[in-house]
């Protein structure tokens, strides 16, 4: 069930409803049943994948902080992945013959799931026995440890075997083994990136861990953005959870409003320009400049439209709850170099890995060849977290490299702003960077990164009148985006209408909902749900 | 002790004009374009759509909904002498326009023959054998003494999907209430009649898998669906044919032949088991034309406008062969 299902309304207004008719402890059960529902629209099996997580990052956390819970309770929550695959395979038997095969687990989750209780609750009262400092740390490496395991294995496993396999090829040897095939759970980036958070600030004692199981099922799974972000921080996030929030009209008036939004950037912007780079960036088609520069533009605002619009109606749906996400974006194609298109661009990513893999790292408090190694090392891992391929890493090298670049004195001068000429020309020229990194992410490999260099420097002038008509359709499907967002720039929040006039609201918001009825491209996946 | 927010704090004056716009929006669609939206979401299944017979004694053909029958207006009982003909079918018989047409050139040329005649067009681009009939059974109440039908095998697919977009905001399931205002449903059909989409070139449009041609070609290529198709054609085909005797009225059959180019260049034709077909229904009160007897000798690329479509001069033939097969299909036929 995605959020541009035409379940998701019933289901979020049926939640909602609820939700504000019910105690403290009963809306973190509603929340958390509720977010394993959601979950299980997608695939029910993973839902135990979910709960491993959450078994593992409770008790570690809880023990980080010098609590220690009976040995029956870790037993009976580690459990809970193993009765979570035995109902789905009850689930199998009952189910009509064409859904029961995608409730049926593969003999590995039972074996897992299964191992789970008796190796952590073996697991626990060992570590338990360390000396204090060793003992924090053990559970802190075996919160961190579960959650990269499960995400390396599930994302990176194939990726990285099918790489050894043709770095041996590559040197004469054949590997000669066959790899299985593992489905990419959904979510597992962003809930595996939130529960490594959640453990290092409580080791680090920036954030008390929350001491209910159910509460911290139910923040972890929090299914307005469980699916793809924002990344959330425990310090902000999960005391939302942990008071009873009171109704305001706020939280209707906002969460509608984002909702419209999110739904009108992701059907009516990023839908339509899809069709573009869908033409474009097809092995079959053949590329001249137009098509090449046309499609990499409508790509940015494809993915623009379609990560702000998810986030956007996350944000929206969280806050009919009453809680706040974090801001995602911050109009990221007006960024005057790289430094601030990361400070615009799925910023609780940007923070995540700035936090959590270059300041540890040492940050740029080592000299500048540090600096620059610290910096590498994070922007390939952030092209890696987006997809097990190459061109993720090369995206990722990509931004690296112009990050390293505007290390340079004058573009570190146009970035913060600059003084002559150079300051209207810091916009264009990071566009122009970000369409490249674009073209690197598009491209399934470096044959297609060949194909779209070698289509932009065909400079045939004739070559942009068959696709004038595109260029049209483009811009009324971007136009519309940008001149709101202008409008809405001073007020630093890009979904800020409430600064306009009320009529002028109210003929924009009519706008919007016409565009969204009449959005003229299919429905398509969001882009983000397959990391 | 929290006080509940006010109505006035829960409807905002933004909220207001949304809601005021869109109300005023669809009760002008009902009141004011309530006729021409009707049938609009049944995509020719819908009997009436097109038909106006409100003004007393007259019947008015107009494009509503998803019909398109050219503009034309008669007097809802034929007048006395007058020999009424019925031209149901695609945009073959539709033809370049309605003067243009070979309807209305056969009306021309039997009224100047002094027989007086009135040849209505309702022929739609995309009908198949399904639609043809419910425009052909519709029409049948205004005393027709003659009923053309055109047969073409090849619309079958746009039978069956228009049929499905017909169907698919039929109910009251949750996902289909928005899709109850017409004003909504107008807007939401702008993605699958492609408005919008001309913009775009076409290989873009088949990429996107947005063109019919390609599900089209994918269709067809399947012998079973073919012979599915040919069977559907035929058996409405003749349960239009045995309401139509019911009624008194005689029926044409013509056979639609399609054109290719060969290798030297040259237009041949295609071959098609329709005239098979309609040699089989054949009687006294059934008569039959094949596209291919009347036009293979002539100049076929001064016949096809294209594959399938007839130029003014292809109408024309088409016109005066019907006229010499009128005066040969007896004995209802009043037309001679």
């Amino acid at each position: 069930m995605s959020f541009i299902d035409w379940k998701y309304p019933f289901f979020l207004a049926a939640v909602a409803v609820l939700y504000w008719q019910l105690p403290l402890r009963g809306r973190h059960w509603l929340l958390l049943v509720a977010s394993y529902a959601f979950y299980a629209s997608w695939d029910p099996r993973f839902g135990a994948l979910l709960l491993c997580s959450t078994t593992v990052d409770f008790f570690c956390t809880l023990a980080l902080v010098g609590e220690r819970r009976p040995l029956r309770h870790v037993l009976l929550a580690s459990s809970t992945p193993f009765a979570w695959v035995s109902l789905c395979h009850l689930g199998s038997m009952l189910a009509p013959p064409d859904q029961a095969s995608s409730l049926v687990a593969p003999p590995l989750a039972w074996v897992a799931t299964a191992a789970l209780p008796l190796l952590f609750t073996l697991a626990y009262p060992i570590l338990w026995r360390l000396e204090s400092n060793r003992r924090r740390l053990g559970f802190l490496w075996l919160s961190i440890g579960t959650n990269l395991g499960v995400l390396a294995f599930f994302k990176y496993f194939n990726f990285f075997a099918n790489s050894l396999s043709n770095a041996l090829s590559f040197s004469g040897i054949q590997a000669g083994w066959t790899l299985p095939t593992i489905i990419l759970p959904i979510a597992i980036s962003f809930y595996t990136f939130q529960s490594i958070s959640y453990a290092v600030d409580v080791y680090k004692g920036r954030s008390n861990p929350a001491r209910s199981f159910v509460l911290f099922a139910a923040y972890l799974a929090f299914f307005p953005q469980l699916i793809s972000g924002p990344i959330e921080r425990v310090g902000k996030f999960l005391p939302q959870f942990e008071i009873a929030r009171i109704w305001r009209i706020d939280h209707l008036h906002i969460g509608l409003r984002l909702l419209l939004i999110g739904c009108f950037k992701k059907v009516v912007v990023a839908d339509s320009c899809a069709i573009l780079p869908n033409y474009a960036f097809d092995p079959a088609t053949p590329l001249n400049w137009s098509w090449a520069l046309l499609g990499s533009i409508a790509f940015a605002f494809q993915i623009y439209g379609d990560f702000s619009g998810y986030t956007d109606m996350a944000i929206g749906s969280a806050r009919l709850l009453g809680i706040e996400l974090s801001q995602n974006f911050r109009f990221p194609y007006l960024a005057r170099g790289p430094s601030e298109f990361w400070q615009r661009w799925h910023i609780t990513l940007s923070s995540w890995f700035r936090d959590y893999v270059y300041i540890p790292l040492g940050g740029n408090r080592h000299g500048m060849t540090r600096t620059l190694l610290n910096l590498w090392i994070s922007m390939l891992l952030a092209g890696l977290w987006h997809g097990a391929a190459w061109n993720f890493v090369l995206w990722g090298a990509w931004h690296a490299a112009i990050l390293s670049l505007y290390r340079l004195p004058g573009l570190a001068r146009m970035e913060s702003g600059g003084t002559g000429w150079t300051q209207h020309f810091a916009v264009p020229l990071m566009w122009i960077w970000t369409l490249i990194g674009w073209v690197l992410f598009r491209s399934g490999d470096l044959t297609a990164i060949a194909r779209w260099f070698n289509g932009i420097s065909t400079m045939d002038v004739t070559g942009a009148l068959p696709s004038a008509g595109a260029w049209a359709w483009l811009s009324i499907h971007v136009l519309p985006l940008f001149a709101w967002q202008l409008a809405c720039r001073r007020h630093g929040c890009e979904s800020g209408l409430i600064h306009w006039p009320w009529p002028v609201r109210g003929v924009a918001y009519t706008l919007v909902i016409a565009a969204i009825a009449s959005a003229a491209a299919g429905e398509q996946e969001f882009i983000y749900f397959q990391f | 002790m929290e006080t509940p927010p006010t109505f006035r704090a829960w409807i905002t004056r933004s909220f207001l004009v949304v809601a005021g716009v869109l109300i005023i929006a669809e009760g002008s669609a009902r009141i004011f374009f309530g006729r021409s939206f009707e049938g609009r979401f049944d995509y020719g299944y819908h009997p009436n759509a097109g038909f106006d017979d409100s003004t007393r004694g007259s019947v008015r053909l107009f494009r509503a909904g998803g019909r398109r029958f050219h503009p034309q207006t008669y007097a809802a009982d034929p007048a006395p002498g007058v020999s009424r003909i019925l031209v149901a079918g695609d945009s073959v018989p539709r033809g370049p326009s309605l003067a243009a047409s070979y309807a209305k050139q056969l009306e021309d040329m039997l009224n100047s023959a002094g027989a007086p005649a009135e040849v209505w067009n309702l022929a739609v681009p995309g009908y198949g054998a399904r639609r043809i009939q419910i425009t052909a059974l519709r029409a049948l109440r205004y005393k027709p003494s003659l009923l053309v039908l055109h047969l073409n095998d090849s619309n079958e697919f746009e039978d069956e999907r228009e049929y499905r977009r017909s169907q698919d905001n039929k109910g009251w399931h949750p996902r289909t209430w928005l899709m109850k205002s017409l004003v909504f449903r107008r807007l939401h059909e702008a993605k699958t009649e492609r408005i919008f989409w001309e913009w775009l070139p076409e290989k873009v449009r088949e990429k996107s898998g947005l063109s019919d041609v390609d599900a089209e070609v994918a269709a067809s290529a399947k012998g079973e669906t073919l012979d599915r198709w040919n069977a559907r054609v035929h058996e409405i085909t003749r349960e239009t044919i045995a309401k139509a005797m019911a009624q008194g009225t005689s029926v044409l059959l013509i056979t639609q032949r399609s054109v290719v180019k060969d290798s030297s260049g040259q237009l041949s034709f295609v071959e098609s088991r329709l005239e098979e077909f309609a040699a089989s229904q054949t009687n006294r009160h059934v008569g039959m034309l094949s596209m291919r007897s009347v036009l293979q000798a002539e100049n076929l690329s001064e016949m096809f406008a294209d594959g399938s479509h007839l130029r003014a001069a292809g109408h024309t033939r088409i016109a005066q062969a019907i006229r010499q097969k009128l005066i040969e299909l007896e004995p209802r036929s009043a037309v001679r």
